[in-house]
């Protein structure tokens, strides 16, 4: 396939308390660079993020639309905590790849569960070889959720195909109790489907098949 | 990305909230269980501070401390020495610190008038 341009932000947190604070708010485990999703006291999702560890500090690639939204949810609970965020959008761009490909030394790499996110500064040339609906067509065929289409802060993360980013045993988070009780009693009312086409309800369109979120039979 | 883009990224403003004098209270229940707790020494303090997370936003944070290194007002409640850290001090005037004596879910309690959401365990508010 290729290599797409994400309409994305990137924040970049610094501060001793950075992991735990992302960890307290969010559904995986996060210890280090990994995919999570932030979700309102109800369960409803406010963002799915690659958290990037750095080492002198933490980065926070989302959706571009969900920025401000999950600033606010995240700079409310900063309760004296060793955290700073600066936002860093303006000057990377993001990228993502279906396959593994040869990057610069200042350029991040992030293989994550919908391909290699790719973190370049926007002063470099990142060659883009996939149209938006060639990348649809790669997302319908493995079943891979995206912001703004399947992800929409209406929804909860297991009904969106983001149930392998809600940790089954990590802990209290904002909107735990409701994924948990979900889980448990087998009833998260909707799921991403990949269906034939024609679909009425698609979310994401593709040539033969498309993506859909039904309620679970 | 590298440490040339992301060393001067655009600071987003994290607004303090103000500090606010905490009023609190301590029913009769849980100063008999904080005397056994504090023993003679009445030196230690009780911290009631708030954390980050939980099922609902925020997670009270009960401990007896000799000192914080945080920024805490000091309560003194019937000569128990109750410490509130000033950053989450608007999170928490006017609380009642209860015990709840059962066997499941019992210990400490706190009803904040605060709090628009708890969750089962009580831990958690929002």
């Amino acid at each position: 396939m290729g290599v797409v341009q994400l309409d994305a932000y990137v924040l970049v947190l610094r501060g001793r308390d950075c992991l735990a604070l992302i960890d307290g708010l969010s559904t995986n485990k996060v210890e280090g660079t990994c995919t999570t999703v932030f979700t309102t006291s109800v369960a409803k999702v406010i963002d799915m993020v690659d958290v990037i560890d750095k080492g002198d500090f933490i980065a926070l690639v989302g959706h571009g639309p969900y920025k401000n939204t999950l600033i606010e949810h995240i700079t409310q609970r900063i309760l004296g905590q060793d955290v700073t965020i600066g936002d860093a959008s303006s000057s990377n761009l993001v990228y993502l790849s279906t396959e593994e490909i040869e990057v610069p030394e200042n350029v991040t790499v992030f293989n994550s569960f919908r391909g290699w996110v790719i973190v370049a500064p926007s002063t470099m040339n990142i060659e883009v070889t996939m149209t938006i609906a060639d990348y649809d067509e790669y997302r319908v065929e493995n079943m891979i959720p995206l912001q703004g289409k399947e992800i929409t802060q209406n929804i909860h993360p297991l009904a969106c195909g983001l149930g392998d980013l809600v940790h089954e045993s990590k802990g209290c988070y904002i909107g735990q109790e409701i994924l948990a009780r979900m889980r448990s009693r087998g009833r998260q009312g909707k799921q991403l489907v990949r269906v034939s086409n024609p679909v009425v309800d698609a979310t994401t369109i593709g040539k033969t098949h498309s993506l859909a979120i039904r309620r679970m039979k | 990305m590298d440490c040339n883009t992301c060393d001067s990224p655009t600071a987003v403003v994290i607004n303090k909230p103000e500090v606010v004098e905490v009023d609190l209270t301590i029913t009769n229940k849980a100063k008999e269980m904080l005397s056994s707790a504090f023993g003679d020494d009445m030196s230690h303090a009780l911290l009631v501070g708030v954390l980050s997370g939980g099922c609902s936003g925020y997670m009270y944070d009960l401990q007896i401390v000799e000192s914080t290194d945080q920024d805490c007002q000091e309560v003194d409640i019937d000569g128990f020495k109750v410490l509130v850290p000033n950053a989450t001090s608007h999170l928490l005037d006017g609380i009642e610190i209860d015990y709840v004596d059962r066997l499941m879910g019992g210990g400490f309690k706190i009803n904040n008038p605060n709090a628009e959401s708890s969750c089962g365990c009580g831990e958690s508010f929002g």
